[in-house]
């Protein structure tokens, strides 16, 4: 899979947002487990250098519709490019090596190796750079004062820091989150969404999926709201948090 | 008594490297294969067929590593990719079924067309004292080879790119694929180890004993029980447990009987799997 830094014309129309610079697309994502949908007809569009939220209570179908996206769940029908390229169908490393990075709630390290072993896996098939390992460690002290820790003694918000610095070393065109702030204290999620918030004055391109709307909507430009795995709305943050359906259903406010 | 453990521990090494072809595969993929012994004794046979074709010693071991190398790679490539479509119990069951189905095939064949082949390789010279017992020239070879593949085995998990890739795959293989990782290259490439350690083993014990077309159910059995009491998945695991094993099966026939040494390392499993399950140095979930 070709990393094309040229951004392709749209050849289909997605969900009416102009995109100049799209890196990824959904056309009409169906997916599902054992022949039944849970995610009906996803159309989604995000430009280089945008955040994105995508923003549904639990169940709604956010987590199967990563795995499809990332290629560790079948769609049954649509089609994903991602930058430039369809990739609907591809094996997971592929996909992965193409650029897309998945970070999912379960965080998915491995427990027996040591913080730095862990980094250096996202690095795979290269030899770890030296620069991006120093941008991981600086973006989150804590994995450099515990680069021999085994991945599995670690708290849960230090779980979480290690899969994004994985996920970091892949060197991702996109960073696909999937509740980064499941399981952490809220003073834990908010330090996790700064970070967030700092790969993203960085110019990286961020999706994350959320049941925490006022942390997802404060970093993300834009969002989609999903229920019962359809998109029920699309917005602009400011939008999305005015509008008195998001208030009342995930804000508390009625 | 100190040359019961010293021969134990010679016995153990190569039980250790019998071992961990198994251990590895397990952890790996979910197979149990109940062929690894198998595999072994076709290693040995090739090579011993080698030999009566005229080729060196060397040269024919060689030939039977890469032989069994290159089976192990092909099971994984055919007959292991249902096996992989499957998870949890189904997939153990199944994978354990067609290896012993590839068992019965390797012993029949080599029983129908090669019944009295055996490989030995002695390697002449006098006994060598060391700490006051009196090592054969075949064992410390078998030793030395032994204890040179456990540590290039540690080596190539702890130090190497694909080596941390392999182990990656072993603790979370969705993870690994996250990270770039092909788990069906880290399969093919450990299937193909595995066999490779599957025919050193083979080498390695015909420097003491031949080894005949008949041993294969007896080296599967030993591969398992090592491989339980070292914690299925664990390469220092496997060679420990080796070694103990060793010690037991030396001590408790030269005490006792070698009719007596088969129940014992049993017992042993048994009791492995009742105080630690997971085996000694199993991996912490």
């Amino acid at each position: 899979m070709a990393r094309s830094s040229v951004s392709p014309s749209r050849t289909w129309p997605t969900d009416g947002w102009t995109v100049a610079d799209e890196i990824l697309a959904l056309d009409g994502i169906c997916a599902g487990y054992l022949g039944e949908d849970v995610v009906h007809d996803v159309s989604v569009t995000i430009a280089e250098g945008e955040a994105v939220a995508v923003i549904g209570s639990n169940g709604a179908g956010k987590t199967s519709l990563f795995r499809a996206v990332c290629g560790l769940l079948a769609t049954s029908s649509g089609r994903v490019r991602f930058g430039g390229a369809d990739i609907t169908g591809s094996k997971v490393h592929r996909i992965a090596r193409a650029g897309l990075a998945y970070v999912p709630a379960e965080r998915q390290l491995f427990p027996e190796m040591s913080v730095r072993d862990n980094l250096f896996l996202g690095s795979y098939p290269q030899r770890p750079d030296p620069e991006r390992l120093e941008l991981v460690f600086g973006l989150f002290p804590r994995l450099a004062e515990r680069k021999r820790q085994h991945a599995g003694t670690m708290s849960g918000g230090e779980q979480q820091m290690l899969a994004v610095g994985r996920s970091l070393m892949t060197n991702p065109r996109l960073l696909m989150l999937d509740e980064p702030t499941t399981g952490l204290a809220p003073k834990l999620a908010a330090e996790a969404y700064a970070a967030l918030a700092e790969l993203r004055s960085h110019g990286l391109t961020v999706l994350v999926a959320e049941q925490n709307v006022p942390l997802a909507l404060g970093l993300a430009e834009r969002g989609y709201v999903l229920e019962n795995g359809r998109i029920q709305l699309a917005g602009t943050s400011a939008e999305l948090v005015g509008n008195p359906d998001v208030r009342r259903a995930y804000l508390g406010v009625s | 008594m100190k040359a019961a453990i010293f021969d134990g521990i010679v016995l153990g090494l190569q039980y250790g490297l019998l071992g961990v072809g198994l251990t590895l595969v397990f952890g790996l993929a979910g197979v149990l294969n109940l062929a690894h012994g198998q595999l072994a004794v076709l290693a040995a046979i090739i090579a011993a067929l080698t030999i009566d074709a005229g080729s060196s010693a060397g040269v024919a071991a060689l030939v039977g590593i890469l032989c069994a190398a290159v089976i192990g790679l092909l099971l994984d490539r055919t007959l292991m990719q249902p096996v992989y479509r499957l998870r949890g119990e189904s997939r153990v069951l199944l994978g354990l079924l067609l290896m012993l189905g590839v068992a019965f095939v390797i012993d029949g064949f080599l029983e129908w067309r090669y019944p009295i082949e055996a490989l030995s390789l002695r390697i002449g010279g006098d006994p060598v004292p060391i700490l006051g017992v009196n090592m054969r020239v075949g064992s410390l070879w078998a030793s030395g080879i032994a204890l040179a593949a456990g540590a290039a085995l540690l080596f190539f998990f702890r130090g190497t790119t694909t080596g941390r890739a392999v182990r990656s795959v072993i603790q979370n293989e969705e993870g690994a694929q996250l990270c770039g990782i092909n788990p069906a290259f880290v399969r093919g490439l450990i299937f193909a180890l595995s066999g490779a350690l599957a025919g050193l083993v083979a080498i390695t014990r015909s420097m003491t004993s031949p080894v005949t077309v008949t041993e294969g159910i007896t080296l599967t059995t030993l591969a398992l029980i090592v491989a339980v009491v070292g914690g299925l998945g664990s390469v220092s695991g496997a060679f420990l447990a080796g070694i103990l094993l060793g010690i037991v099966d030396r001590v408790s026939s030269f005490y006792i009987g070698t009719y007596i040494t088969t129940i014992f390392l049993l017992a042993a499993a048994a009791i492995t799997i009742v105080v630690r399950p997971a085996g000694l140095l199993a991996p912490r979930r």
